[in-house]
């Protein structure tokens, strides 16, 4: 069948701002949107730039805006959306350097300041570091995040303030806030404790909606909210 | 690094107590529409509220409902000018608005509340 669809160009060099350009190309329902936008750079238009790698919802690298809606390109498929034209936008709220590929540098910056490796000066093990199952649950959904930013760009509060730390950076701390092996959860609580951090959340559950790992990103802030009274107050 | 809001707490304060309130506001306002609505005469007239506001008791639930209240609505509107005002000097100038206005406020309702007397009705009357 043929799909018709919209996606947004800027190419900084010749635009002053993004236009829409259309392309038809020949799909299956079960052909998934990244294979679409291949097909039309391969295919149709070689100018157009989106950032791929794995193809499999793992490597978080073609996050982008379909149909309104943040989520992987590889990961949804021409038969999820509704039928008419499918519009692809970049990530909002971010500077785009071109085309669909935005600017994650500010991005990766909050990521770092919450420290995202784990901190722990007692003495090394010979072995791994054990966790019993239950304190092994407290993170693990924290840890399927693929860091595709779709959350963060979601979210209101981040459109206001884009120094806001943002539902990825905030996940990634409580990852490391409440996994058992790390000893500096102190330190991170105090940098999620910020004008730009954890309470500028203001739990819109966009992110939830957006995470393409179904991740409840709201619950485990909300979590960090709750740990930061009981101990900071 | 940056620094581009002016008071530079996290909000962790107003976050808890704008929670704390809001829970008191909902047993207040459920108190407020049953007697008001169910269980009271049906009629509001003055003099049906003037004997209800003489009681200790009353002034102390009224005052609450006041002060809680005001935080909580006052909390809230400090958080849109943490999130959508970023010109220091706009934030200094609604800020001093909001703690302003909420003195102002507090102190009327807190006048009105505690210095009302029944005898207030019959000065009234005549």
């Amino acid at each position: 069948m043929k799909v018709t669809f919209k996606i947004q160009r800027f190419i900084p060099e010749n635009d002053t701002k993004p236009s829409f350009k259309e392309y038809v190309v020949e799909a299956q329902p079960n052909t998934t949107i990244l294979d679409c936008l291949n097909d039309i750079r391969w295919h149709y238009d070689e100018t157009l730039s989106f950032r791929r790698s794995c193809g499999h919802a793992i490597c978080g690298s073609c996050a982008m805006n379909i149909n309104g809606k943040n989520g992987l390109a590889c990961q949804t498929h021409v038969q999820d959306l509704k039928s008419g034209a499918i519009t692809v936008k970049p990530l909002p709220s971010f500077p785009i350097i071109k085309d669909l590929v935005v600017d994650l540098d500010k991005f990766y910056e909050k990521f770092n300041k919450i420290k995202p490796y784990l901190i722990n000066d007692g003495p090394v093990p010979e072995k791994e570091r054990l966790q019993s199952p239950e304190q092994q649950k407290l993170i693990e959904e924290s840890t399927t995040c693929i860091l595709c930013a779709a959350c963060t760009s979601s979210c209101p509060s981040f459109w206001a303030d884009d120094d806001y730390l943002g539902p990825s950076a905030l996940l990634k701390a409580y990852r490391y806030i409440f996994d058992t092996r790390d000893t500096s959860a102190e330190e991170r609580l105090s940098v999620v404790n910020d004008k730009h951090g954890v309470f500028r959340c203001h739990t819109i559950f966009n992110c939830n909606e957006a995470c393409p790992k179904d991740i409840n990103i709201t619950n485990h802030i909300a979590k960090l909210k709750t740990a930061l009274v009981t101990t900071k107050l | 690094m940056n620094i581009k809001f002016v008071p530079g707490d996290s909000g962790m304060r107003r976050w808890f107590f704008q929670r704390i309130t809001g829970i008191f506001l909902v047993v207040l306002l459920l108190v407020h529409f049953t007697i008001m609505h169910f269980i009271g005469t049906g009629e509001t007239t003055y003099q049906t509220v003037a004997s209800r506001l003489a009681s200790p008791l009353w002034k102390t639930f009224d005052l609450a409902f006041l002060v809680f209240a005001l935080y909580h609505g006052l909390a809230g509107l400090w958080v849109v000018v943490d999130d959508y005002v970023h010109k220091d000097g706009w934030r200094i100038f609604i800020y001093s608005l909001i703690v302003l206005g909420g003195a102002l406020l507090l102190a009327l309702g807190a006048l009105t509340i505690i210095t009302f007397s029944p005898q207030m009705l019959t000065t009234v009357k005549m």
